[in-house]
């Protein structure tokens, strides 16, 4: 198994393969300039809570040069790592049900499950294969690399958009995600070890 | 009349998140599902929500929601009918 | 050297209806049902019927177990594991064992009070320190299939080897926040639900925690249960409307199915969730993979729909129903009302037969299905 590319996002910078990818603004705009300049014509992503805009547009940085890449396939899994999943915006949809302004908003209330942003990189991309949210107290690299490892022990997969996806609030978002394939000439072996030298967090 | 068009527009585009998008843009007759402003399933359920928040209507299914919400143009002479805040 | 395989060891379920697998296995061929209306209920306006715990009741028996200072979701999940340890005899503290916990929402109720939310991944390392667990559990939220996910990734787990006994434990507790949310999307009906009934009108909410302890073996004896494959897969679609054609749920069905001929199948234990569009869209499903003959039962009229828990509930419902040569019957169902030929029953029926799927559908677009045989003669 190898790590063909991987991506981090911050609320103040956005790296790919370990290059800054350019980008101007901060927070949130971070991540709507980083929609316009590479994903550009799916206005869904405004309906999106923050994780799910984060998955999606580190996503997109991922797979965007990928030849075929809105070819339907099986054989891609999306597995994300969280610690709070859409704690934010669980929070949002608090707000719809308080005492005295109960208007419950079905849009936020969907959010709110921890899957919905696999299920939007499936639906932006047309993955028809294993989409499974997981959540650990802590980003642990020798838990995600088992977790993803028996998670390929699948006979329709060989490659998976994975990596750890967290989201409290718009000024703290982090994602570290990669497209790791099981047979792939060149790339970086999927293990612990790759894991903390692409990711200084980690060391 | 025009200025319930006027206000309802703007709740919808609030309401639905529609990114980048303003009142003259919609068009008073235009079906707002379909090919229209290709809203879905969710966007049925919180234009339920929003004829009850601000204008005090209880639309009790997606069914019946959605014959009201063929256009701003009928939607906007529903509440004008049937309105209560 | 022979392929490994991996068995289910033991059960529980911790529900409304009872505190043990048996218990709550027997309300489900005597008919008795966890449902109730509500009125008022979480200061939610609307009414609606669910199958919810007497917190009271849970909290001291609890307490009478030595179990205190846990929310009502980590105690329920803390009821669940202890008893399907002890019954599987397991060291719940060894290295060599892990924990994967399912579960949609977890304590989200504390989001209303003033107290800190509890994320599913804090419960779910407290709830692992409570039996002395020290490798940290892995928590699956994959919407309504969370469950069937974790025994799916369990399974896995145990074939590559990176441990020899899993606990696989799901737990739902109902809330303002999960009541209103789907009352706003319009899924929930105010009456018990009516899987597959052409009146059907919504799903009803349900709360419970249920413990599947599962092993590596080399060889599955007379009377043990084997977890023959299981797979996830997505619609790729809409993230709250299924698939129209059942894409991602004929999918995993189609990954299970080779392992198994439809001959020997008892039954599909199906979502069922008496939504009009989930039934209408798995009566499509079953109708592609095949299965259109084969009986098919859901258990949301009994226990609601536990979320979380309920691809091992359920599950661990559909052993025992095998075990007793039982397919139980579908409470609420009356009338068929979907558009394919579905072989559902609202009594009980007798089989002979060992093995069946667990199927499941959630938002987000995830589908999961999983083949179980019962080892011995066929």
């Amino acid at each position: 198994m190898k790590i063909v590319r991987y991506v981090s996002i911050r609320p103040d910078a956005a790296w790919l393969n370990g290059v800054p990818v350019p980008v101007e603004s901060k927070g949130l705009a971070l991540l709507t300039d980083l929609y316009r300049l590479h994903v550009k014509d799916y206005p869904k992503f405004f309906k999106m809570d923050l994780l799910s805009k984060l998955g999606v547009v580190a996503t997109e940085l991922l797979v965007e040069d990928e030849p075929g890449r809105f070819d339907p396939r099986e054989d891609r899994a999306v597995l994300l790592f969280s610690r709070t999943g859409p704690l934010c915006n669980d929070r949002n949809y608090q707000h719809t049900i308080a005492e005295g302004e109960y208007f419950p908003s079905p849009a936020l209330f969907v959010y709110t499950l921890a899957n919905i942003v696999t299920g939007e990189i499936a639906i932006r991309n047309k993955y028809a294969g294993d989409t499974t949210a997981y959540e650990l107290s802590s980003f642990s690299p020798e838990h995600f690399v088992a977790a993803v490892r028996a998670a390929f022990d699948d006979r329709i997969t060989t490659s998976a958009i994975c990596g750890w996806a967290e989201a409290p609030d718009p000024d703290h978002f982090e994602a570290f995600m990669m497209l790791v394939q099981q047979d792939a000439p060149d790339g970086l072996p999927f293990c612990e070890e790759t894991l903390r030298q692409i990711n200084p967090n980690l060391r | 009349m025009e200025e319930l068009i006027k206000n309802l527009k703007l709740q919808i585009i609030e309401a639905l998140n529609l990114e980048g998008m303003t009142p003259d843009q919609i068009d008073d007759n235009a079906p707002l599902f379909g090919d229209g402003l290709g809203l879905d399933s969710i966007d049925v359920l919180e234009l339920i929500v929003l004829m009850e928040k601000n204008y005090g209507i209880r639309l009790t299914s997606p069914a019946e929601g959605k014959q009201v919400f063929q256009s701003v143009a009928v939607m906007a002479d529903y509440i004008a009918k049937n309105r209560k805040k | 050297m022979s392929k490994p395989r991996v068995i289910a060891l033991s059960g529980n379920i911790v529900s409304p209806l009872g505190l043990t697998a048996r218990e709550n296995f027997l309300a489900v061929v005597e008919g008795r049902s966890g449902v109730a209306p509500h009125r008022e209920t979480f200061g939610i306006p609307e009414p609606f019927a669910a199958s919810l715990f007497d917190r009271k009741a849970v909290f001291s028996e609890a307490a009478s177990q030595g179990v205190s200072g846990y929310n009502l979701f980590e105690t329920i999940l803390i009821l669940s594991i202890r008893d399907a340890v002890q019954r599987a005899g397991i060291d719940p503290a060894s290295s060599r064992v892990a924990f994967v916990i399912s579960s949609i929402k977890g304590n989200v109720e504390a989001l209303s009070e003033e107290e800190e939310r509890v994320p599913v991944s804090v419960s779910a390392d407290r709830v692992a320190a409570f039996f002395g667990q020290p490798n940290p559990p892995l928590v699956v939220s994959n919407a309504c299939i969370s469950g069937l996910t974790a025994l799916i990734h369990a399974r896995r787990m145990l074939l590559c080897g990176q441990c020899d006994q899993v606990v696989v434990a799901g737990a739902e507790v109902q809330s303002r926040f999960i009541v209103s949310g789907f009352q706003s999307l319009k899924a929930l009906s105010p009456e018990p639900c009516k899987p597959f009934d052409a009146a059907r009108k919504g799903l009803n909410l349900g709360e419970a925690a249920a413990t599947m302890i599962l092993s590596r073996t080399d060889a599955v004896a007379a009377g043990q249960w084997e977890l023959v494959d299981g797979a996830t897969r997505n619609d790729a679609n809409h993230i709250s409307g299924p698939s129209r054609t059942g894409e991602g749920s004929y999918n995993a069905l189609r990954y299970v199915l080779p392992a198994c001929t439809v001959e020997e199948l008892a039954f599909v234990n199906v979502h069922g969730t008496s939504t009009p569009y989930n039934d209408e869209m798995e009566s499509i499903a079953l109708n592609r993979a095949g299965l259109s003959q084969v009986p098919v039962n859901a258990l949301k009229g009994v226990f609601g729909h536990t979320m979380g828990a309920a691809g091992i509930l359920e599950s661990l419902v559909s052993m025992q129903a095998v075990d007793a040569g039982v397919v139980p019957g579908t409470m609420g169902f009356e009338e068929l009302g979907v558009s394919c030929p579905v072989n559902v029953s609202r009594e009980n029926r007798p089989t002979d037969k060992r093995a069946f799927i667990k199927l499941l559908s959630g938002f987000g677009g995830c589908n999961a299905a999983m083949l179980f045989r019962k080892g011995g003669a066929r």
